[in-house]
């Protein structure tokens, strides 16, 4: 009998992952906050423009703001991919998973070109379009940024990324933890507790520290022109890969060694 | 075939299997016995190279499960029938399993019409009877076709009809060569579904042996009935038999077999009525070999002593 090979895998995979409804429903609910609190904010900054204050109009970044809903649609992407390898240890369905697919890492490896692939598309496209319904609202009053522009092109779509990202290191810290709900609340603490302890430690820490956060990643990552205290687009980028590199490789060993 | 070796598991301080060793061979259903708790389930994740032993090996046709490059066709295994993602549906829970192996959609849909499942195939699983999942669990080990097959409790929550309907299916595919391990920790089901037994309790292997085989060895009472039972029942005691009186004047005799109680007649010349060697039922055999081996064995006395 010829071995399956790993395409084989992803196509088992992704029958699995567009077969439950908590994937298109996390989707939408991802596509409702970015491009929702996207409008929000950017109707709010458009009202306000006038008694702002002259600095921070010189500082204005209208790609990041635009954009801000994505850090509340953050924790939505996170689900989707902790759910994809949580459920299967809360189903059980984990024992037919490996059952049928011995080799662990390549259901590892299927799930992530699956929430890759799945995650890209539509983070990419909510980023695109929060971004295009921002300036159709700024335009006039606030100024406006266009895709046309390098440094705007690559904020929009390193935000499309961010939330990819964030979804496949929400499917390592699944495997990682097995149970939903603890998944869910380490998930949480990383992105928005972390941020909240940093605030107390000594503020020469606070800089060095914050750089690292998840959250202040993703900003950079947004941002047309980071500011100096956080990496640049691309180190941002790197760094919350090598995060995702890193949860994901140590889950992928202890599945490998722990009983199923 | 099946081959367990020297298998050795604990979980913590819990130990689960005490060198188990054991083999299943092919062409014949295997009843796999034990209490409750007494490690069937375990070793069944371990032939399936889910759980990994700390000591021993479990082999499929010589092959550590992992190793199988296509297992689906290899081995077929329901070990927990509810073990489905709840708001998938039938179909699409076997297609996933089905293409992970390159198994065909065509397959999917006849192991669907085999098991009874077709015309609910596109219902979530979540929506299942215990009987139907366990259905569905049948057909998912079906799909590849595969030469060894594992059912780890399969007569659980299943209505008289299911449980007709799941024994020719065992029948069925243990005539057409297939090597099959049931686990239960009902006798009474075993004792008609099963060819071979094995025994285990507390994680360690009691004993082996085809169904007649265990109620025939373990029988050693004999049912006597005489023209002079006292003057019989006194010759028997002197040769260090157990005599019972039964109800309607028969003698149940444990300690000598039919041969030696004719021949202690015969001696003493008491006519013989009826000698029926008494033969164990397999939940006798079960209830003996398992005392002291039963994790949860409730006490003889009652609550209040």
């Amino acid at each position: 009998m010829p071995s399956p090979s790993i395409v084989s895998t992803i196509r088992s995979e992704w029958i699995k992952f567009r077969s439950v409804r908590s994937t298109p429903i996390g989707y939408v609910v991802t596509a409702v906050l970015t491009i929702g609190l996207g409008i929000l904010i950017t109707v709010a900054i458009r009202s306000h423009w006038h008694t702002m204050d002259p600095l921070a109009r010189i500082a204005f970044d209208p790609v990041a703001t635009s954009l801000a809903g994505v850090l509340f649609a953050q924790f939505a992407i996170g689900v989707i991919g902790i759910l994809y390898f949580s459920n299967e240890y809360a189903t059980g369905s984990i024992r037919p998973t490996l059952a049928a697919t011995p080799r662990r890492s390549r259901v590892v490896v299927a799930k992530v070109v699956v929430l890759t692939g799945a995650t890209l598309v539509v983070a990419e496209i909510v980023a695109i379009v929060t971004f295009l319904i921002g300036q159709r609202i700024y335009a006039g009053v606030v100024p406006t940024a266009s895709l046309g522009t390098p440094a705007v092109l690559r904020s929009v779509l390193l935000g499309g990324l961010y939330l990819t990202l964030l979804a496949l290191l929400g499917l390592g810290l699944g495997l990682l933890i097995r149970h939903q709900s603890a998944a869910i609340s380490v998930y949480t603490t990383l992105l928005l507790i972390l941020p909240i302890i940093v605030i107390f430690l000594p503020s020469s820490w606070q800089t060095t520290i914050s750089r690292y956060e998840p959250s202040s990643l993703g900003r950079a990552m947004m941002s047309v022109a980071p500011p100096d205290q956080m990496f640049g687009a691309w180190t941002a980028a790197l760094v919350l890969t090598l995060y995702v590199v890193g949860v994901l490789g140590a889950a992928t060993m202890l599945l490998e060694k722990r009983d199923a | 075939m099946i081959t367990v070796e020297h298998v050795s598991k604990s979980y913590g301080d819990t130990v689960a299997l005490r060198d188990l060793s054991f083999e299943v061979s092919a062409g014949v259903i295997t009843g796999f016995l034990g209490p409750n708790g007494s490690g069937k389930s375990t070793t069944m994740r371990i032939i399936m190279g889910l759980d990994e032993p700390q000591r021993g090996r479990a082999t499929i046709d010589g092959h550590s499960y992992r190793d199988l490059s296509s297992p689906l066709h290899a081995v077929g295994a329901l070990l927990d029938a509810k073990a489905i993602h709840p708001g998938r549906t039938a179909r699409n829970h076997l297609r996933a399993l089905a293409t992970s192996n390159d198994i065909s959609q065509r397959r999917v849909e006849d192991v669907l019409e085999f098991v009874g499942l077709a015309g609910v195939a596109d219902r979530r699983a979540g929506e299942f009877s215990l009987g139907m999942s366990q259905r569905l669990g049948i057909a998912s080990c079906l799909l590849g076709d595969p030469g060894v097959l594992l059912f780890d409790e399969p007569i659980n929550g299943l209505d008289p009809e299911g449980i007709r309907w799941i024994r020719e299916v065992f029948r069925t595919l243990a005539s057409e060569g297939r090597t099959i391990l049931v686990s239960s920790h009902l006798m009474s089901e075993m004792a008609l579904t099963a060819d071979h037994v094995i025994v285990i309790g507390k994680g360690s292997f009691i004993t082996q042996g085809t169904v007649d085989e265990l109620t025939t060895t373990r029988a050693n009472a004999v049912l006597v009935r005489s023209a002079e039972n006292e003057r019989l029942a006194g010759a028997l005691r002197a040769e260090d038999a157990t005599v019972t009186p039964q109800p309607g004047g028969a003698l149940l005799v444990e300690g000598l077999d039919a041969g030696a109680i004719g021949r202690v007649a015969l001696r003493d010349s008491v006519a013989l009525v009826e000698l029926t060697p008494q033969r164990a039922s397999l939940e006798d055999v079960f209830m003996e070999l398992t005392a002291g081996a039963t994790e949860y064995a409730s006490t003889q006395r009652g609550i209040d002593a």
